[in-house]
């Protein structure tokens, strides 16, 4: 005989009862695992994409919301907003490379895909392109295409592509880069600016500069020469980084209601439990249990909750996540979540994090109950009807 | 008397939630040594709680316990369960083993809250199972026993620490004659082993077997005489 043995018996003793009270648990647990696998994967994403930005400053039309600073590192399409003068004075500048982007959205096969208009050759510097098949090659009747395209269209070097009704020809395809520049079609500039019909506006402009230690020089160059925001790679990540963790606050009050329920449960379970059993705690008394030892005794039986509760919330939210990630990648905060790498399925540190959080407050939860029947009088416990 | 091993000195109880209940009132006496000792009285007049008070379950509100010179009264809670784990076996009229333990896990945990290691439980428990005559009733939860036979497994589970002292409340208050003739068998062979016996009983067969009867009423000893008359096997107490 031994206190695991004692407490797993009296566990399991009702069992519709045991499996309710782990069911709670188990979904406080699984919705904290869900949050902090798509959380983790999402942050992580977030970080790949500004790392993939490849330039140190952004000039946008000012008045841009983080929404649509968050659109540059999704590539999702924004609207035309810099004129070609304001370009112009902003390439004149020395010291720095200014590479426009005029993100807009073609359809392939009735799917829509990112298309950006670019300048082919200090695109492909900026980003360090390499090619997988084909030749980079943009002008009027040719494309370059991403990776994760070719792939998911089938799009060979050669295929045609029809874009607003214009034909092109895939003239290449890139080398995968792990990033959003997987995902998009690029076309010359100025051809995109006829056919999207945006005059010679672009989206943004992405700047890279010659000597970073003279960042702030630049910047005020930049609005000097045009009424535009700049702002920085690191700017932009902790603005991005701060929406989606205010969302994520969101999210995780919703986990701690699920949790706090489950400890109720708990709670609950284990103050039925101790009226059941409270004959039964006084024969233990007479037997010269220690009021320690019945303390331990509930304590146990709550932490078993947490721990078997928490095991299966683990493998739930996990799963939860598997699955859920490819249907929520629809908005601007969780558009980093389509790309299939992104998300994490299994990740240690938050299983054992989730484990530790799932026995701690169970047996938080438990530490009432148990006190309570530790501190039953033995006579009173025994008390004949 | 020579040598009591247990001792109790003008032990009172009061209950006091809601209206007062004198439960006990200036009870004094002697258990000698290997004796065996019924209580008896009407109901509610005060034998459950003089038990109690005599297994250090509760505390007197005036009066002192000895267990051979040691005042039970003054000790601190853990140190009263270890005398309870150690020094006493309790049998109580029902509801004595943990329904969700078999025959034998009752009897190992009265031994794992005394420290005994595991290997250790289940010879000795096995041991004292067949001492009550349950060895193949072991693996038996308690609802698949007769209530004999729970009582039984009761009596070895208070023998699992070799205790000195067994106090038996009522043990076979829920027995019919056959059942409560075996259970005495039984405890007379556990007497015969030396263990001192204290039980509260109604039962006239049981009150037959004993060296001396307690009897109380109203919470005072009115006869603590010992029954050397009875032609039961009245052994001297060793
Ligand atoms: N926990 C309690 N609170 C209040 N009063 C109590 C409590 N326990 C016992 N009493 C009272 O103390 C008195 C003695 O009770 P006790 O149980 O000792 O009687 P008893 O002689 O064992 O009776 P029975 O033969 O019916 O078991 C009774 O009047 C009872 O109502
Ligand atoms: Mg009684």
């Amino acid at each position: 005989m031994t206190y695991w043995r004692l407490i797993w018996r009296n566990l399991t003793r009702r069992r519709s009862r045991f499996v309710f009270t782990l069911s709670a648990i188990a979904v406080g647990i699984a919705s904290v695992v869900t949050l902090l696998s798509l959380g983790i994967g999402l942050e992580a994403e977030i970080r790949r994409q500004a790392e993939g930005l490849g330039a140190e400053l952004l000039v946008t039309p000012k008045g841009w919301c983080a929404y649509e600073q968050i659109s540059v590192l999704t590539g999702e399409s924004l609207p035309e907003a810099l004129a070609a003068a304001v370009v112009d004075r902003i390439r004149r500048i020395d010291g720095l490379t200014a590479v426009p982007y005029l993100t807009q959205r073609a359809v392939i096969r009735n799917q829509p895909v990112p298309l950006v208009g670019v300048l082919a050759g200090p695109m492909k510097e900026l980003r360090g392109w390499g090619l997988a098949r084909g030749e980079y090659r943009l002008d009027g009747r040719h494309v370059v295409v991403g990776h994760a395209v070719a792939e998911q269209f089938d799009l060979h070097v050669g295929a045609p592509l029809r874009v607003r009704g214009s034909e092109f020809t895939v003239a290449g395809v890139l080398a995968p880069v792990g990033n959003r520049d997987d995902l998009a079609v690029y076309m010359d500039l100025s051809v995109a600016q006829r056919v999207y019909r945006t005059g010679g506006k672009v989206s943004f402009v992405a700047v890279r500069v010659d000597d970073v230690r003279r960042i702030d020089e630049y910047i005020a160059k930049i609005q000097s020469a045009a009424n535009v925001a700049v702002v920085s790679d690191k700017q932009l990540l902790r603005s991005v980084l701060a929406i989606v963790g205010s969302v994520g606050n969101a999210l995780q009050l919703i986990a701690a209601v699920a949790v706090l329920a489950a400890c109720f449960g708990i709670t609950n379970t284990m103050m039925t439990a101790i009226y059941e059993r409270r004959r039964e705690i006084g024969v233990l008394d007479a037997l010269g249990a220690k009021k320690s030892t019945i303390f331990f005794v509930f304590v146990g039986e709550s932490a078993v909750y947490g721990l078997l509760g928490g095991v299966l919330g683990v493998a739930a939210g996990f799963a939860f996540s598997y699955v859920a990630a490819p249907y929520i990648g629809r908005d601007e905060f969780t558009a980093f979540l389509g790309s299939e790498q992104s998300v994490k399925v299994f990740d240690m540190g938050i299983t054992i994090e989730a484990l530790v959080f799932a026995v701690l407050v169970a047996v938080l939860s438990g530490l009432y109950p148990a006190l309570r029947a530790a501190k039953l009088s033995p006579v009173e416990a025994i008390g004949y009807e | 008397m020579s040598d009591p091993i247990l001792r109790a000195e003008g032990l009172s109880k009061v209950y006091d939630g809601g209206y007062r209940t004198v439960a006990l009132e200036g009870v004094s006496l002697e258990i000698p040594r290997g004796s065996l000792t019924c209580i008896m009285g009407p109901s509610g007049h005060g034998k459950s709680t003089l038990l109690h008070l005599l297994g250090g379950l509760d505390r007197p509100t005036a009066g002192k316990v000895y267990l051979d010179g040691e005042d039970l009264t003054s000790l601190g809670p853990n140190r009263l369960a270890e005398v309870r784990s150690r020094r006493l076996g309790f049998v109580f009229q029902f509801f004595n083993l943990l329904p969700v333990l078999t025959a034998l896990e009752n009897v190992q945990t009265a031994m794992l809250l005394a420290g005994v290691p595991r290997r250790e439980q289940a010879d000795r428990s096995r041991a004292l199972l067949r001492l009550v005559g349950l060895e193949e009733k072991m693996h038996a939860r308690p609802g698949q026993l007769s209530g004999g036979q729970r009582q039984r497994v009761a009596i070895a589970r208070a023998l699992a620490n070799d205790p000195d002292i067994l106090l038996m409340d009522e043990p076979t208050g829920n027995l019919d004659t056959r059942s409560e003739e075996d259970l005495l068998a039984h405890i007379r062979a556990v007497h015969a082993r030396g263990k001192t016996i204290v039980i509260v009983t109604h039962s006239e067969s049981v009150a037959a077997m004993a060296e001396r009867i307690v009897r109380i009423r109203d919470g005072r000893v009115v006869d603590g005489e010992t029954a050397a008359r009875r032609f039961t096997n009245g052994r001297p107490g060793r």
